[in-house]
């Protein structure tokens, strides 16, 4: 076990004490995870199937041809038909679907009547409704959900690498370094963001292929707002870094790179706690955000952003999909907040730091 | 906490502030066309800055000119005789023969105005430039002036009103020429406006007149000879002079225009000869005598006296500069408010007001385009009643969000048209570019066309409303393929074209691999964010077939500029087509269009490419097709003459390129759609039979007392309409 810092084990107990917090921080933390194993509630491809006595387990793995099911074609089994055949012939071989039995890329023009833009329906499924090409807005929601959570922690993981960087340096040594890297970053801070990532990504695209697009538009978003966290870094290392410790250790010779990394760091934690979850909404606000004004992930990439501007698009036609995603949301954003606020709270420092 | 208070506290001021700056901005004024003075010197108005640089230039050319002819006076004074004399004063013979200038080297009269450069340009071409007297026009010509056709514009139709349009982009320039030029809004200024010597009527197969009154085709089947109309006037006034024809073909074979393609459409290969007999008559003689040759020569006059002559500086000095038109809009600088919208203004003193075939069109007094850049707020817009017409192709607008059970459209307020057409439909397809890897093999491409399921697409995105698009060339008549289907949608056809091509395996995705272990992925580009559905269809259905496709969707500029460099796999694309007697194979397929070298120095032996060629970019050549004897058989298409001997070759060309597999055509629909506010009226048969858009002949006109009446009704809430607002002319319908 890591040992913690005593002071930090109470903060975290305090952390659990704000009920409201902490608990959305438990719904979140689930919702999460239960994305990370979409696969078995959400998709076209089935559990569990038992075609002449053999088990197959079709969700992760390779690609399973009709022909291996005794069907006519050999591109990948539609798991739903197959179900209703076994349950049509009755020769005791099976199929368990996942609770939603829809992938979200697939168009589910099962009906000969479907155009896009079916209502939400119980018995086909779709809990809901479809979009424009009839693809379940639910699974979009859940894998959109996926998308943009990784896309945020990866954002968030990438800012702070380069903000404990850039602050502590700048931090640490002061003087010219500081003054001149001050300067520069706050050249670079008043670059407005969405403006320049629109601008970038609609030209860059163009040359990189199209696997490139999601790292690349991380890449460019990270680019841009690195610049927030390093003040407060900085401000935070020179803070830790009048106290006496930093100047026993300077004293014994220990080198600049141990002292941030073993000394100062661990205290500086703190700061870049309580501001975690206000990075995580602001990163799925943006990405939804880009995704919505179409410049974001590359299509058929399910996003939250890619759903609200069909939704906006159709308001009066599909209200079912307006109603889906901005409940999600709103939902998401709530729980990252109430989280935010607690964390907050709880790393005040007013309750526990002392002051010489 | 405190941060969030601050910034609430200082928002409300801020929004406060900003709200009523905006409110303070006035709509700018719109100016009125320049009022008509004979006498006013057309010198357009430039910053102070440019009117220095140009005075000086000009001021340096004289200079030049002056000190070359004392030097030549000099030469001659001191009796030194120099061979040039001797081989000019050959060439003034034979210039005075074609009477351009006489012996003294005065200008002839009807070229008196013209600048030094102008004048130095048509004796350097006297083969093509030539003033012959009026005995010359042959006596036995039969004149034709379009008195047999019918007008297709309705009489009942009313001047005035403002026509609200949109468009999605702002204009790069206001020329009609050189780059950037070809966009969309050049309709506004040239395609739909300017008059030129003769037009083809929509309804029929002849012509009506412009600023000719009459035409007759020689003997020689290629000369094409024209009485002008004495009244034909720009919009600044300055009647349009017969020497205007030839600064047409000074201008457009100017290298200053930076326009190749027209420097080549409108080269000396093509247009052989002009010949002014006098201030009334001309005549110009193609290469080739085409059925349609009145047509091809019926060239539109450049304002000779706006320009002068042309620099280097061309495309700086007119790129916000429209020149003067014969057309009945014009777009002044006032009148263009940057990055938001144009208005088209219409001239006062319309010289063709009351002429045949150009009375009542034309007749809102003013068309303001907006730039609206997302559709759906356009159409939202549009419901508003600010924009006056909307097109409904789509069937999301048509079925759905504009359903005829719509307030608007059951009170009256809106209609909804739906005009059979007889025009050759804008050509959707996926381009493949056959010199990228791994589409350079044929069984790859049909492979590719037959694991794109339009079938679905057509069925369900476009609810059977469009059909499949057949050919290169549909929509031409007799001249389209009749029996050449494009390629269904099979997964067992696409995969044995796969196998054949080494991917037969396939991977743990699904996807087709090679030996190698390569996968099959091919990335389809396109700047047609509206279509991304049907892309998104085309590639869950390619996964059946083993086929894995990589969509790229970008801006419609963006795209554009990466097409025009010939780096894409596939793009999805469309061409704007021309109603021509004969489709165009050229510009698309030929190889000059592909590579810079000529003709068939960019074959081996055998007929394959060499390799190491440069790719041309800028062309129309999408697909990068270079096949020898694609290549010579366009060659003879474009030299033949015989009508008959043309749609056979048309037939074949559109069979060889669809046996090259590089062109996976989209849909077409056999009409066009229009929602359009009650106020704006059509002609009792809506249009002509060739309209591809409404705004395209100009027939419609605003009721003013009729929008009245709608605006207050809808106050109100009660219906308008005594006719039914959901219209469909099946007139023209094919069969």
């Amino acid at each position: 076990m890591i040992k913690l810092n005593p002071l930090t084990l109470k903060k975290l107990r305090r952390f659990r004490s704000i009920k409201r917090g902490y608990w959305s921080f438990v719904i979140l933390l689930f919702l999460y995870v239960f994305s990370l194993a979409g696969e078995l509630f959400v998709n076209k491809r089935a559990l569990l199937v038992s075609y002449q006595g053999a088990l197959y387990f079709p969700t992760y793995g390779e690609q399973i041809s009709g022909k291996e099911f005794g069907l006519d074609y050999d591109y990948e089994v539609d798991y739903r038909s197959l179900q209703k055949k076994f349950q049509h012939e009755e020769l005791g071989d099976w199929v368990i679907m996942p609770i939603v039995p829809f992938d979200p890329y697939e168009m589910d023009y099962a009906n000969e009547g479907s155009t896009g833009f079916s209502p939400p329906n119980w018995k086909t499924g779709h809990f809901c409704g479809t979009d424009k090409t009839e693809r379940d807005v639910f699974a979009r929601l859940l894998y959109g959900f996926r998308i943009a959570m990784t896309f945020s922690l990866g954002y968030l993981f990438l800012t702070y690498l380069i903000a404990i960087g850039a602050g502590s340096v700048m931090g640490y040594f002061g003087g010219k370094t500081d003054m001149i890297g001050l300067r520069l970053v706050e050249i670079w801070a008043n670059v407005p963001f969405l403006y320049m990532v629109i601008i970038l990504v609609s030209v860059m695209p163009g040359w990189w292929g199209v696997g490139w697009q999601v790292s690349s538009l991380l890449f460019i978003m990270v680019l841009f707002s690195w610049t927030g966290m390093t003040y407060y870094i900085r401000a935070a290392v020179y803070k830790e870094k009048a106290r006496d410790y930093v100047s026993a250790a300077k004293v014994i010779g220990v080198g600049p790179a141990r002292i941030i990394f073993r000394h100062l760091l661990p205290n500086v934690i703190s700061t870049l706690v309580t501001f975690a979850p206000f990075t995580i909404a602001a990163a799925i606000s943006s990405i939804t955000a880009l995704d919505f004004l179409g410049y974001g992930l590359p299509p058929p990439t399910p996003s939250w952003g890619e759903l609200l501007k069909q939704a906006v698009g159709n308001l009066k036609t599909a209200p079912w999909i307006v109603i889906s995603t901005v409940s999600a949301l709103v939902l998401t954003l709530t729980l990252v907040t109430f989280v935010g606020e607690a964390v907050r709270e709880a790393f005040d420092p007013k309750k526990f730091s002392t002051y010489e | 906490m405190n941060d969030m208070k601050k910034i609430k506290f200082f928002v409300s001021p801020l929004v406060a502030s900003i709200t009523l700056f905006f409110l303070g901005c006035e709509e700018p004024k719109l100016k009125q066309p320049r009022e008509t003075k004979p006498d006013q010197s057309q010198e357009p108005s430039n910053s102070s800055g440019k009117v220095d640089r140009e005075f000086t230039r000009e001021l340096a050319r004289e200079f030049a000119a002056e000190f070359v002819k004392e030097f030549a006076k000099q030469i001659n004074h001191k009796g030194i005789s120099l061979d040039a004399n001797q081989s000019t004063g050959a060439f003034k013979n034979s210039v005075s023969k074609t009477g351009l200038v006489d012996a003294s080297g005065k200008p002839h009269p009807l070229l008196s105005h013209c600048s030094e450069d102008v004048l130095e340009f048509y004796q350097k071409n006297v083969d093509c430039f030539s003033i012959l007297s009026p005995e010359e026009i042959p006596n036995d010509l039969e004149w034709q002036d379009g008195s047999s056709e019918k007008e297709f514009s309705s009489p009942n139709a009313k001047r005035g009103g403002t026509f609200h349009a949109y468009m999605r982009d702002f204009p790069r320039t206001l020329r009609t020429i050189g780059p950037d030029a070809n966009g969309g809004f050049r309709s506004y200024l040239l395609d739909n406006n300017v008059i030129g010597l003769t037009h083809a009527h929509p309804n029929s197969d002849g012509y009506y007149p412009g600023t000719a009154n009459e035409w007759a085709v020689g003997n020689d089947g290629r000369t094409v000879y024209f009485r002008l109309d004495s009244n034909a006037r720009f919009s600044d006034g300055k009647r349009v002079r017969a020497s205007d024809y030839f600064f047409f073909f000074y201008f457009m074979r100017s290298k200053h225009i930076q326009a190749p393609w027209y420097n080549d459409f409108y080269g000396k290969d093509k247009f052989q000869k002009v010949t002014l007999y006098d201030e009334q008559t001309l005549s110009i003689t193609f290469y080739k005598a085409k059925p349609d040759v009145v047509e091809r020569v019926s060239i539109r006059p450049k304002p000779e006296h706006f320009y002068s002559e042309l620099g280097g500086e061309y495309l700086t000095k007119y790129q916000w500069q429209p020149e003067p038109t014969t057309g009945a809009y014009v777009a002044l600088p006032e009148n263009v408010d940057k990055g938001k919208s144009v208005t088209l203004v219409r001239q006062n003193n319309w010289w063709a007001n009351d002429k045949r075939f150009f009375r009542n069109r034309f007749n809102p007094d003013q068309v303001k385009v907006s730039v609206i850049r997302d559709n759906d707020k356009a159409f939202e817009i549009f419901l508003k009643g600010q924009i006056d017409a909307f097109g409904l192709a789509k069937t999301e607008f048509w079925y759905e969000k504009l359903a005829n059970d719509h307030s608007l459209v059951k009170n009256g307020y809106l209609t909804k048209v739906t005009f059979f057409n007889q025009a050759p439909p804008p050509s959707y397809a996926l381009r493949i570019n056959s010199q990228k890897a791994p589409l350079d093999n044929l069984d790859i491409r049909v492979g590719f066309h037959h694991a794109m399921n339009f079938e679905l697409v057509l069925e369900r995105i476009f609810r059977g409303d469009f059909v499949r698009m057949n050919t290169v060339a549909d929509g031409f008549g007799e001249r389209s393929h009749p029996t050449l289907k494009a390629r269904e949608f099979s997964v067992d056809k696409a995969v044995e074209s796969f196998a054949r091509a080494g991917y037969s395996k396939r991977g743990k995705d699904g996807i087709l691999i090679n030996e190698r272990g390569e996968k099959l992925s091919i990335e389809i580009m396109t700047g047609y964010k509206h279509f991304e559905d049907v892309l998104v269809v085309l590639k869950e259905e390619a996964k059946k077939a083993g086929l894995e496709i990589k969509l790229k969707v970008l801006e419609q500029t963006a795209a554009w500029k990466m097409a025009n460099e010939k780096n894409h796999q596939v793009i999805f694309s469309a061409f704007g087509t021309f109603v021509e007697l004969f489709p165009r194979f050229w510009e698309p397929f030929h190889s000059d269009n592909a590579y810079q070298e000529k003709g068939d120095l960019k074959y081996l032996e055998n007929g394959d490419l060499k390799p190491g060629l440069t790719t041309k970019t800028s062309t129309n050549n999408f697909t990068q097709t270079a096949v020898r004897e694609l290549d010579h058989l366009i060659n003879q298409y474009r030299e033949e003459e015989d009508l008959l001997q043309i749609t056979k070759m048309a037939h074949r060309l559109s069979k060889i390129i669809h046996d090259h597999a590089v062109w996976v055509p989209a849909w077409k629909n056999p009409w066009l759609r229009v929602g359009h506010w009650s106020w704006l009226q059509f002609p009792d048969d809506w249009g002509p039979k060739e309209s591809t858009d409404y705004e395209e002949f100009q027939v419609f006109w605003i009721d003013t007392q009729e929008k009245k009446k709608i605006l207050n009704a809808m106050e109100k809430g009660e219906p308008v309409s005594s006719q039914p607002t959901v219209r469909e002319y099946k007139k023209y319908e094919s069969k």
